[in-house]
């Protein structure tokens, strides 16, 4: 039982605490109610847990000067990354996309333009949240923007349960105490670690659906026995 | 989101069936997957995916076995697995993960829901493999008919642009000249204005009746022996009504007007090029031939007049006839060059010829099996001159094209220049002993025609031979252990040919392990009933409805027989196309992912019918 270690214990008080305070102070809608919604127990296990994967495209890396241009999501539940739950919504953020992003991220201006306001773009994605963990490769991304996005639409940061691809990676590498490149920790690159097919494109939705595919590789390796707990962010 | 999920739709739409979908379908079919990891070593279906599922191999391999362990199949990337799209279908097959597999898993009740409209595609999950096969004969068998003759086949495809044309007010002299330096043997006459409109033609025959043989002088305008009731064609017409207008009408050229516009030229030379290559015309051409040399010649349009027949669809059942034919027509023609040359027979005889040949299923390019069946009245010093007319027969063949056999069966070879006595022994020795040796030989000799001379010598033994065989299960069973040795692949996997103890082949033997399994089953089966045909097909349909096989059985081996030797057509078409040697083998990486389904249906259908053969003896 998780509850004999104790610092998941804390951590999970202190979790608790930030929900609980920042369920208090938001304002009646979409992240009150995700707020509102308990999260799994940290004693499930992780082949029953409801996740979405999550994969943000955005302006840069920083999540207060840059912007949100693209949500991607999909629902992984008891093993299944289910396509029909899959959702993918490029955000209008009313200002000019810089040239050398959109050799990234391959949205032009003109898809941004007839894209929705990060408003209900964010709301359609808190409502897919509410009660699951969020599934990312490379939790700061996610973590940050949408922190950052709630902040401006809300005026409060929530807390987030988010299991990561990238440290469960990077903690198989660190075990195996050989110096590795950091680039090894790369989507695709595990992705080939694990055999999966290769995926050219690059967009919200389908680097998604990729970091769901990798997690399913990845906890076929872990034992039966692992619980939300050892895998948070 | 259809575009986002771009890589895996583009995936699913390369899966046979899912190629026949809309994109509207294709995309309710791609929101319906759910996708699941599988270990290596665990077998299916997951514990995640319970209930009517169909699932679409993503990456990595699954690997069949019946309950006793027994391999049956193994497949991967692209493939689909049916067996759990209803639960009364999945029986005693156990499937295991035989690499960490990435399935797509698609609930089978909406699938079936979003394809109900589209039948090809639903039978794909719910047909047995013979019925699929059957569908597809149907399928082929159509196009076949459509496409047999000149028919279907468009004037566009033989006349000749542009027309050389010649002005009206030109001389007679001047048409002669330039028909005499472009090689063509008739000119369209036109206006002599702008409009070039054409107002007559001229051939080498108005040159002659018109000019010459009127004492004309030749240097009057052309328009004086020009006819001006000209005939023509319009463009898109068939070629067949083209032919049509030109026996009814006696003309050889004919002018191919498009928009009331001069286009081309048709000349009935370029309509007979095209049927003297039909199987009849090589036929009467041999019949015709006055040396070897010249049937030789003719020999070598086998493998054009095989291929063409391939390209345009026909049945190969049909080329297999052709083929036979002329080789019949061949070999007679040099029986009676032979006995031209070496006088009559001292006694009665026939030439008989044995394997593919007997029964009708010969391609280009097979070797010769034949053998001499002669009068009991034969006398040892009769044999020189047989054995005068085998060499000459067998060099002329070998000359031809058909290679001498390998195994010496040839009527060169004493053993195989025998009385009819003698033949009546070696059946009865091979039906009473059926050891291996013996065997190998019988088989040659159980599809047994006579090409040329006294039928009723052989037709005697064969009647013997039929009543011994009919119920006689010793050596039925001998002959099926022997035939059963040989067992079609259970499949592919990836770009190899799965064989039946797990071993990846780079090719599939088409004749080996295809057409050959077949062929021997249906001459078990006629041997069993007593039927006296040779060719597969007909065995197959004489035989159907009798203990040795049911109606529906006869049916799937046809249809597989038929597909198998299509696809082997095709492939040595295709062979000879590129100028190199037609064989059997056939890469998978070579054929459609379609084909490839057909082909593992085929071989399901062979040893469905082999199986049961093993356990009838």
């Amino acid at each position: 039982m998780m509850w004999q270690n104790q610092l998941p214990f804390r951590w999970w008080l202190g979790f608790e605490a930030k929900r609980k305070r920042a369920l208090a102070l938001a304002p009646e809608g979409p992240l009150k109610d995700f707020l509102a919604t308990p999260f799994p127990d940290l004693s499930c296990p992780v082949n029953e847990l409801p996740l979405v994967a999550v994969d943000f495209e955005t302006t840069g890396l920083d999540a207060v000067a840059d912007k949100l241009l693209s949500v991607g999501f999909c629902q992984l539940e008891s093993g299944l990354i289910n396509l029909g739950s899959s959702f993918h919504q490029i955000i209008n953020t009313k200002q000019k996309l810089k040239p050398e992003n959109v050799v990234v991220h391959h949205i032009t201006d003109e898809q941004q333009q007839q894209g929705l306001p990060l408003e209900e773009v964010v709301e359609d994605l808190l409502k897919a949240l509410a009660g699951k963990v969020m599934l990312v490769h490379f939790n700061q991304i996610e973590r940050h923007f949408l922190q950052q996005a709630c902040l401006e639409l809300y005026g409060v940061k929530p807390p987030l349960l988010m299991i990561d691809t990238l440290l469960i990676a990077k903690r198989r590498l660190d075990q195996r105490d050989v110096a590795y490149d950091p680039s090894e920790l790369r989507l695709t690159n595990q992705r080939s670690y694990y055999q999966l097919p290769h995926y050219a494109a690059h967009n919200a939705l389908s680097d998604a659906v990729a970091t769901a595919e990798l997690f399913l590789a990845q906890t076929t390796h872990l034992s039966k026995d692992t619980t939300l707990s050892s895998l948070l962010a | 989101m259809e575009a986002e999920l771009a890589e895996i739709s583009r995936f699913v739409q390369e899966v046979p069936p899912f190629e026949h979908l809309p994109e509207h379908k294709l995309q309710a079919i791609i929101k319906l997957i759910s996708i699941c990891y599988v270990p290596k070593g665990e077998a299916l279906p997951p514990a995640q995916c319970q209930g009517d599922k169909l699932f679409i191999i993503r990456k990595g391999a699954l690997v069949y076995r019946d309950q006793m362990g027994e391999l049956l199949g193994k497949f991967g990337e692209g493939d689909l697995c049916t067996i759990f799209c209803s639960a009364n279908q999945i029986g005693n097959i156990e499937i295991v993960t035989e690499e960490d597999t990435l399935l797509y898993c698609l609930d089978y009740p909406t699938l079936a829901e979003i394809v109900e409209d589209y039948p090809t595609v639903l039978n794909f999950f719910k047909c047995s493999a013979a019925q699929r096969l059957n569908n597809k004969m149907s399928e082929l068998n159509e196009e076949a008919v459509v496409s047999a003759s000149l028919m279907n086949t468009d004037i566009s495809q033989f006349y000749h642009t542009p027309v050389a044309t010649l002005s009206e007010n030109a001389s007679i002299r001047d048409a002669a000249i330039q028909m005499s330096e472009l090689g063509h043997s008739c000119l369209v006459i036109t206006t002599q204005d702008n409009q070039r409109q054409p107002v007559g033609i001229v051939t080498d025959k108005d040159l002659r009746r018109r000019c010459i043989a009127q004492g004309l002088d030749y240097n009057l305008p052309v328009s004086t022996i020009m006819t001006t009731d000209m005939l023509s064609i319009e463009e898109g017409s068939q070629a067949y009504d083209a032919l049509m207008l030109m026996t009814a009408k006696r003309v050889h050229h004919l002018p191919v007007m498009k928009n009331n516009k001069l286009l081309a030229m048709v000349t009935i030379t370029d309509l007979m090029n095209h049927e003297s290559q039909n199987a009849t015309n090589l036929t009467h051409l041999v019949r015709k031939a006055k040396t070897v040399e010249e049937i030789a010649q003719i020999s070598q349009m086998i493998g054009k007049l095989q291929m063409r027949m391939a390209r345009l669809g026909t049945t190969a059942d049909h080329v297999g006839k052709s083929i036979s034919a002329i080789t019949s027509a061949i070999t007679i023609r040099l029986i009676e060059l032979a006995e031209s040359q070496f006088g009559q027979a001292p006694v009665p005889y026939a030439w008989l010829a044995a394997g593919s040949q007997a029964r009708q299923e010969q391609f280009a390019h097979s070797d010769q099996d034949n053998a001499l069946i002669i009068s009991d009245d034969m006398l040892p010093e009769h044999d020189a001159w047989f054995l005068k007319l085998a060499t000459f027969v067998s060099d002329g063949l070998a000359q031809c094209g058909f290679i001498y056999c390998p195994g010496d069966i040839m009527a060169t070879n004493k053993q195989w220049r025998q009385p009819q006595k003698v033949w009546h022994q070696y059946f009865e020795r091979w039906i009473k002993n059926p050891n291996p040796q013996a065997l190998l030989n019988g088989t040659v000799f159980f599809d047994v025609a006579t090409i040329h001379g006294d039928a009723s010598l052989l037709n005697a033994v064969k009647d013997k031979l039929l009543k011994t065989t009919k119920g006689n299960t010793l050596f039925l069973a001998h002959l099926s252990r022997n035939a059963l040795q040989n067992k079609p692949p259970l499949g592919f996997f990836r770009d190899f040919v799965l064989s039946k103890n797990g071993e990846n082949e780079a090719v599939l033997n088409l004749k080996l392990n295809g057409i050959a399994p077949i062929v021997d089953l249906a001459r078990i089966y006629a041997l069993s009933q007593g039927i006296a045909q040779c060719n597969t097909i007909e065995r197959l349909k004489r035989v159907a409805g009798t203990p040795a096989l049911t109606e529906a059985s006869a049916k799937n081996l046809i249809d597989a027989y038929e597909f198998l030797s299509l696809l082997r057509m095709e492939h040595q078409a295709s062979k000879l196309a590129a100028g190199l040697s037609a064989d059997n083998f056939l890469a998978p990486k070579d054929i459609s992912k379609l084909e490839r389904e057909h082909l593992k249906d085929a071989f399901k259908v062979i040893k469905t019918l082999q199986d049961a053969r093993q356990s009838a003896y």
